[in-house]
C-alpha cells in the first residue's frame, strides 16, 4: 500500500529528497499505520514540498526550526488530552536542524514520541547553497566557495549528551533506509533519523560529488552508518507524565476560611499602609496578614509586594491599601503608615521618597535601631527585633500599628494568621501577641 | 462590602489561571519571565494535577509552538510571557494566525525596551502585540485592569480565539498582575464558554485529513502562488475578525450625557482614571470615563457612541508618546485628543486630574 501521490516530485533532478519520500512511504506501508492518524510535519526548505506528496496524511507545513517542536505539542496533547497513538513525523533539512536545534535537544530530552527525519544535505538548498552548522570541513558551499573551514555539527554526540534513545545514520541510497525509518517511527520515544544526501542543485556542482564519495567523506569524518543508538531504558514523556500525574478530578479549592468575621474596623477612609524590611524576614507574609485580617473585617483590600531581583537579599517591600468602598487606583502617593524594621527597608523607602510624601498625622513605626535614623519625634521606635525573631519583626509591626490605631480587631489578626498561616500559624499567632504588647 | 464566604486575595495572574481553567484549558506551555511567571507557576499546579498538560519549555518560541500544535491536536492552549518573550514569538505567532490556530498568549507588560525593568509597570507593549503580524491583520487584544476582568476576559480571549479560529493576546500589565486583591471567587461573571466544533474546526490526527501551512494558501490549504483564492483566503483572515468587531467591543462605562472631556483609558491605568473623573466630578467637572477591555479590534463605533458630543478625549496610559492614542487619532474625528503619558510607574489619579 502506498500514501505517495502519483505526481511527478518536486526536486531538481537527482535531489535525494525523493528518494527519502519513498522510503518514508515505504516504512508507512510496512507498519500498516492508519493514515488518518499519522501526521506529517514538515519545515522550511525544500524538504517542505513534500506535503502535496502525501495527500492522505494529515500534513502540517511549519515555520524554519520550529515543526520539531510544533509536532511536540501535537504528540502531547494527543496522548494527554485526547486518544493518543498519533504518529508524526517531521521532516527537516540541515538548515532547520541549525536554527532549531534546541527543538530537537529538547524533543530528544524529553523523549517525545515522535521521529524525526532529518535530509542532510550539508547546506541551504532553497536559499542558493549557503553552509550550515552541518557543513562538514572542506565541504564548499555558495559561502564557503575555498571550503567549509569548521567541522560539522556531530548530532550523534549531540543525541547522545541528550540521552537520545534512538539515532540512526544513513545514506538516502541505502537500500536499509526504509527499514531504519520503520523502526525509527515504531520505536517509543524521540527517534532521529539523519539521512545524508546530495543536493543537485548546488553541493553536487560545487563538490563533484556522487553517492560514493559521499559514502567516503561520512567516513573520512569518522561518521559511521545504521543506527547508532537504541536504547530500552527510556520511556516516552508522555507515559513517564501520566505515571505522575494521573487524570483525575481536581480537588476543590480548600474550603473559605472558616466565617471568623466579620470583625469591626475603624477605618472610614483609604489607608495606605507600607512595610519595609530585608529579605528572608517575611515582610511579605506581614502584609498579607494584615490584607487577610481587613478582608475578615469587611474592608477592601490590595497588596503589592516589591523586592530586587535577587530575592534572597537585600530589601523587601509590601504596600497594603485598605478601604471602606472598593478600590480603584491601587497605588499609594501618601502612605498613612509606614512599618521599617531593619536597615535594608529604611534604605529602600528612602529611594523611593515615602517619608517625604507621608502627611504630617502620618504614623511612621521602626524598630528601635533605626531610631537614630530620622529625626527626633518622627517615628515610634520599639524593639521589635528584640522582642521578636527578624523574621517576625515586621508582623510584630503591624500587629503594633493595629493595636496603636485601633484600625482593626486583634482578633482579625489572629484569625487572618489562622487562614494563612499554615503551619507557621502558631509563631505568627506568637508575633501578633508580642507586637499588640507593645503597642498597648 | 460585607465579608463573604469566599473572598480571597488574588492576583490578576492568579486569575487569568481561573479563566483559563474555566474556559477549558487543557494545555499550557511556559518559560519563565516576570511578571508573568506566576501564570506558569500555577498553571502548572492545576493543570498536573487533574492529569491535564503543562509543560516547561526551554525558550519562548518552543512554548508558543508547543501551544500551536497542541491546539491544532483540538486542545485549548495557554502561553504567558512578557516583552522580551513576545518578542521572540512573534514569528510563530504569525503562524498560528496564518494556520487559523486558536490559542491564548497572556502578554504581561513590563518596562521596556530590552530587557528594561522586569518588575516595573508599563503599558509599553500595545502596539507591539496588534502589529505583530506583518500585512495589517487584526489581533484581538483585550486588557484587563482588575482581577475580576483578568478572570472575565480571559475567557472571552479562549472564546473569541475559537470562535474566529485565531490566536488572541490578553495584554495584562505588571501591576495588574502582581497586584492581589481581595476577590469574591464565589461571585464570579458567568462568562458562557463556547467550545470547539469540528468541522469548522478539524483536528490534525482526526478523522478529517487535514492540510495546514504558514505558507500563503488556497481553500484547501495547499500552497499557491499568484492565486485569486490564495489572496481571498488572506482577505478573509482579516474579514473574519472585522466582521464581529462589535461584538467584540467590551467597554466599562461611566458617563455623563454632558460631559465635555472623556477619560479614556485600559489596563491598570484605567483604574486611576476612575478616580480622577470620580474626583473631577466632585469638584464639580462635567467628565466622562470610558475603560477600554477590547483594544482590537479598535471598539470605534462603540467609543464615538460613548464620547457623544464631547470634544476633548484624554487618553491615560503608560508608554511615551501614547501608543493607543495614536491610534484613536483615526477613530476619533473632530475630537481633540491628549495625553496623560508617564514611563517607569503608574500614572496617578492626581495626573490625569491636572489634564482634565
Ligand atoms: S536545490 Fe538542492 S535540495 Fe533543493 S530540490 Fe534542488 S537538489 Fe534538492
Amino acid at each position: 500500500m502506498s500514501f505517495l501521490a502519483q505526481r511527478p516530485m518536486p526536486y531538481c533532478r537527482g535531489c535525494g529528497h525523493g528518494l527519502v519520500a519513498r522510503r518514508l512511504d515505504e516504512a508507512l506501508g510496512r507498519l500498516g499505520l492508519d493514515p488518518k492518524r499519522v501526521v506529517l510535519t514538515t519545515d522550511i526548505g525544500c524538504v517542505g514540498l513534500v506535503d502535496p506528496l502525501f495527500p492522505a496524511l494529515h500534513t502540517v507545513h511549519t515555520i524554519h526550526g520550529r515543526s520539531t517542536a510544533v509536532a511536540a505539542g501535537a504528540v502531547l496533547a494527543d496522548a494527554l488530552c485526547a486518544e493518543g497513538g498519533l504518529t508524526n513525523v517531521v521532516m527537516l533539512g540541515d538548515g532547520g536542524a541549525t536554527i532549531g536545534l534546541l527543538h530537537l535537544t529538547q524533543a530528544a530530552l524529553m523523549n517525545v514520541d515522535l521521529t524525526v527525519l532529518l535530509h542532510n544535505n550539508m547546506l541551504y538548498g532553497m536559499t542558493g547553497g549557503q553552509h550550515s552548522a552541518l557543513t562538514p570541513e572542506g565541504f564548499r558551499t555558495s559561502t564557503t566557495l575555498a571550503g567549509n573551514w569548521l567541522p560539522a555539527l556531530d548530532l550523534e554526540q549531540v543525541l547522545r549528551g541528550c540521552h537520545g534513545g534512538f539515532y540512526a545514520r544513513q545514506l538516502a541510497t541505502d537500500r536499509e533506509l526504509a527499514g531504519v525509518i520503520a523502526e525509527a517511527i515504531a520505536y517509543p520515544g524521540f527517534a532521529l533519523v539523519e539521512i545524508l544526501e546530495l543536493c543537485t542543485g548546488f553541493g553536487v556542482p560545487l563538490n563533484a560529488l556522487d553517492g560514493k564519495a559521499l559514502r567516503a567523506a561520512a567516513a573520512a569524518e569518522g561518521r559511521a552508518l545504521g543506527v547508532r543508538i537504541r536504547r530500552t531504558d527510556r520511556h516516552p514523556y508522555h507515559a513517564l507524565y501520566r505515571e505522575r500525574f494521573p487524570v483525575r478530578a481536581e480537588a476543590p479549592p480548600p474550603a473559605p476560611a472558616a466565617p471568623a468575621g466579620p470583625f469591626a474596623h475603624r477605618l472610614a477612609r483609604p489607608l495606605g499602609v507600607v512595610v519595609a524590611g530585608s529579605a528572608g524576614e517575611r515582610v511579605q507574609t506581614a502584609a498579607a496578614v494584615l490584607a487577610q485580617a481587613a478582608v475578615l473585617s469587611g474592608l477592601h483590600c490590595v497588596q503589592k509586594n516589591d523586592y530586587p531581583v535577587t530575592v534572597g537579599s537585600g530589601f523587601s517591600l509590601s504596600e497594603v491599601k485598605l478601604a471602606p468602598a472598593p478600590i480603584l487606583y491601587t497605588g499609594i502617593d501618601a502612605p498613612d503608615a509606614v512599618l521599617l524594621v531593619s536597615a535594608d527597608g529604611l534604605r529602600e523607602v528612602r529611594g523611593r521618597g515615602d517619608l517625604d510624601r507621608q502627611a504630617p498625622d502620618g504614623v511612621v513605626i521602626v524598630d528601635e535601631s533605626l531610631a537614630g535614623e530620622l529625626p527626633p519625634g518622627r517615628a515610634l521606635a520599639a524593639p521589635l527585633r528584640r522582642a521578636l525573631p527578624a523574621d517576625a519583626a515586621a508582623l510584630g509591626a503591624v500587629a503594633l500599628l493595629v493595636a496603636r490605631t485601633g484600625l482593626l480587631a486583634r482578633e482579625a489578626l489572629l484569625a487572618a494568621v489562622d487562614a494563612i498561616g499554615g503551619k507557621d500559624a502558631g509563631a505568627l499567632r506568637a508575633a501578633v501577641e508580642t507586637g499588640a504588647a507593645l503597642g498597648a | 462590602m460585607t465579608a463573604r464566604a469566599d473572598i480571597r486575595l488574588r492576583s490578576g495572574n492568579q486569575m487569568v489561571v481561573e479563566g483559563a481553567l474555566r474556559a477549558g484549558c487543557r494545555f499550557f506551555s511556559g518559560y519563565p519571565i516576570t511578571p508573568a511567571s506566576e501564570i506558569y507557576r500555577e498553571m502548572t499546579q492545576r493543570l498536573q494535577a487533574r492529569g491535564d498538560v503543562a509543560v516547561g519549555a526551554p525558550d519562548e518560541i518552543s512554548a508558543l509552538c508547543y501551544c500551536i500544535g497542541a491546539s491544532q491536536r483540538g486542545v485549548k492552549a495557554l502561553t504567558a510571557t512578557s516583552g522580551p518573550g513576545w518578542a521572540l514569538m512573534i514569528e510563530a505567532f504569525q503562524y498560528a494566525l496564518m494556520t487559523e490556530t486558536p490559542l491564548v498568549v497572556a502578554l504581561v507588560q513590563r518596562l521596556g525596551p530590552s530587557t528594561g525593568g522586569a518588575t516595573q509597570s508599563a503599558q509599553g507593549d500595545v502596539l507591539l502585540a496588534e502589529c505583530a503580524v506583518s500585512g495589517g491583520y487584526t489581533v484581538p487584544v483585550f486588557a484587563p485592569s482588575t482581577p475580576g476582568e483578568c478572570f472575565a476576559l480571559t475567557v472571552q480571549a479562549f472564546n473569541w480565539a475559537e470562535a474566529l479560529r485565531t490566536p488572541v493576546v490578553l495584554l495584562s500589565d505588571k501591576d495588574v498582575a502582581m497586584t492581589y486583591e481581595a476577590v469574591d471567587l464565589g461571585a464570579l461573571p458567568d462568562v458562557p464558554v463556547w467550545t470547539r466544533q469540528s468541522p469548522p474546526f478539524a483536528p490534525v490526527g482526526g478523522p478529517r485529513k487535514v492540510t495546514l501551512t504558514g505558507s500563503a494558501h488556497n481553500k484547501d490549504g495547499w500552497l499557491r502562488k499568484n492565486d485569486p483564492e490564495t489572496l481571498d483566503v488572506l482577505r478573509q483572515l482579516e474579514a473574519k475578525v472585522a466582521a464581529r468587531a462589535a461584538e467584540l467591543a467590551l467597554l466599562t462605562e461611566d458617563l455623563d450625557a454632558g460631559a465635555g472631556t472623556v477619560v479614556v483609558s485600559y489596563g491598570v491605568t484605567a483604574r486611576a482614571a476612575r478616580e480622577a473623573v470620580r474626583a473631577a466630578r466632585a469638584a464639580g467637572r462635567r467628565v466622562s470615563f470610558v475603560g477600554l477591555q477590547t483594544l482590537f479590534p479598535v471598539p470605534a463605533d462603540a467609543l464615538r457612541a460613548a464620547v457623544g458630543g464631547a470634544r476633548r478625549v484624554v487618553v491615560a496610559e503608560e508608554n511615551l508618546g501614547g501608543l493607543y492614542r495614536r491610534v484613536l487619532a483615526g477613530a476619533l474625528p473632530g475630537v481633540e485628543l491628549c495625553g496623560v503619558n508617564k514611563l517607569g510607574g503608574m500614572i496617578r489619579p492626581a495626573e490625569i486630574l491636572e489634564a482634565l
